[in-house]
């Protein structure tokens, strides 16, 4: 709770360098070979000052992903879904809301109706006793 | 004639609409990121009790089926079906 998750960080723990490209594929949730690739076709391909530039630049500005960011590999890729898009995030843990509460009423209507058939039977039991 | 507009069309696009593309793309990108952090708190809350919430049903559904055979949970598109109690969701 005391990080945000919807920073870009330096992702020192699969670092080649300094993070950056590592960083960048936990970021999006793109597989970070293809990130590096594409850096490097990015300075081969005439980006080639800029592009350095852009990498010290992001490695001096972003900080380390402190450790424990996520607890799960599941939550890592709900994060990167809500960085990608906020609102489709919020409206996927609505729909599980829902879910939960479909299920619940399915319970609870199966419960209520086998309870009023026991009621039922209780109360045939008890009326030849009057 | 053709000669001066070429260069002058190529020069605008770089200059012009390669900047502008790139502007409107941050600044899109940035409207739709604009998550506070109390937002990202209860987000993360609101998952988090999603998926307790989620597990236990399915306990409580594994549960009732087992006591009374002809309950059948209605399992969404999302759960793989009927699995033994140890089950990582």
């Amino acid at each position: 709770m005391s990080a945000s998750r919807t920073k870009f960080y330096l992702d020192k723990q699969n670092a080649k360098w300094s993070g950056v490209c590592s960083g960048l594929a936990d970021y999006t949730g793109i597989d970070v070979t293809w990130v590096r690739v594409g850096a490097i076709v990015l300075t081969i391909m005439g980006g080639f000052p800029w592009t350095l530039i852009a990498y010290f630049v992001a490695a001096w500005l972003a900080d380390p992903k402190p450790r424990g960011l996520y607890e799960s590999a599941e939550d890592a890729k709900f994060w990167q879904g809500v960085r990608a898009n906020p609102s489709r995030s919020t409206r996927e843990v609505r729909s599980r809301f829902r879910d939960i509460d479909r299920r619940l009423s399915d319970i609870e209507v199966y419960y209520t109706s086998s309870n009023s058939r026991l009621a039922r039977e209780i109360d045939a039991l008890r009326d030849p006793a009057k | 004639m053709e000669d001066i507009l070429v260069p002058i069309a190529v020069v605008g696009m770089l200059f012009i609409g390669l900047p502008w593309v790139i502007l409107y793309h941050i600044t899109k990108w940035r409207t739709a990121s604009s998550l506070t952090r109390e937002d990202e708190d209860l987000l993360d809350a609101l998952n988090d009790t999603a998926r307790r919430l989620e597990e236990r049903l399915m306990t409580v559904e594994r549960i009732i089926a087992a006591d009374h055979p002809d309950f059948t949970p209605h399992r969404g598109a999302s759960q793989p079906d009927a699995a033994p109690l140890s089950r990582s969701y």
